[in-house]
């Protein structure tokens, strides 16, 4: 019963902390059900070949690849969205 | 992005708009309200690229710029959602990976591995604001030495 109650306790500190963390209690179970999953995602090392993928131009018709802009110099990747 | 007028000359940038973080159909945060950055999810090409155009229009923005598709394959090789940085050396591997933001997505690194190479770039008025030591919940990022071989570093 102990075991119960002490693990019962630490969820609710978890939960607390991370409220605290992402702004409330709501955003703590988006934090959960969105981002948690993409936590240690990937398994790109330094060194590793830089993957290539087909990306489109902002006027929706070019198309072209992220391997096509590596070779001259250092390419830095930013990712991201508006939100 | 005071970076890329920096080192533009000495590296290639590239944007990749992924899928939204803080869409209004999913996890919207009160700053999307308040910035007025309210977008649902994505669910065509044209709506991605609509929104893509409306960032890039709202902020200027002057780096070079692609959409992922629809099938977010750029974002799941680079594991790249919500948003994260990578340098690409000039034979094609990755040179430095950095962690998942917004926690973990440093500029300051990419400047690090930049200057190390090309020497630094110096703004007076960022020297004032300077921490002394990063932030120590920050997990420090992969990277590699940038090798001291090739550009001439700035002095």
């Amino acid at each position: 019963m102990w075991v119960g109650i002490a693990v019962g306790a630490l969820v609710v500190l978890a939960f607390i902390a991370l409220s605290v963390m992402a702004g409330g209690p709501k955003d703590a179970l988006y934090m959960v059900r969105y981002a948690l999953p993409h936590m240690h995602r990937g398994n790109l090392k330094i060194g590793d070949s830089a993957p290539d993928a087909r990306l489109i131009a902002l006027n929706g018709t070019d198309r072209f690849h992220i391997r096509e802009r590596t070779g001259g110099k250092p390419l830095v990747l930013v990712f991201g969205s508006f939100t | 992005m005071q970076i890329f007028n920096d080192y533009k000359d000495h590296a290639d940038f590239l944007t990749v708009y992924i899928r939204e973080a803080h869409p209004t159909d999913e996890w919207q945060m009160k700053s999307n309200l308040k910035e007025d950055v309210c977008y649902a999810q994505p669910t065509t090409l044209a709506q991605r690229l609509a929104i893509g155009n409306d960032f890039t229009k709202r902020f200027k923005f002057p780096l070079p710029f692609g959409v992922d598709e629809m099938s977010n394959a750029a974002n799941d090789a680079y594991a790249a959602w919500p948003e994260r940085l990578y340098i690409v050396d000039e034979s094609g591997r990755i040179a430095y990976r950095g962690g998942m933001g917004p926690f973990h997505y440093n500029t300051k690194e990419v400047r690090t591995w930049l200057a190390a190479r090309y020497g630094e770039v110096k703004h007076p008025e960022e020297k004032k604001d300077q921490k002394p030591a990063d932030n120590p919940a920050e997990k420090p990022a992969e990277k590699s030495e940038p090798p001291k071989s090739g550009a001439p570093a700035k002095s």
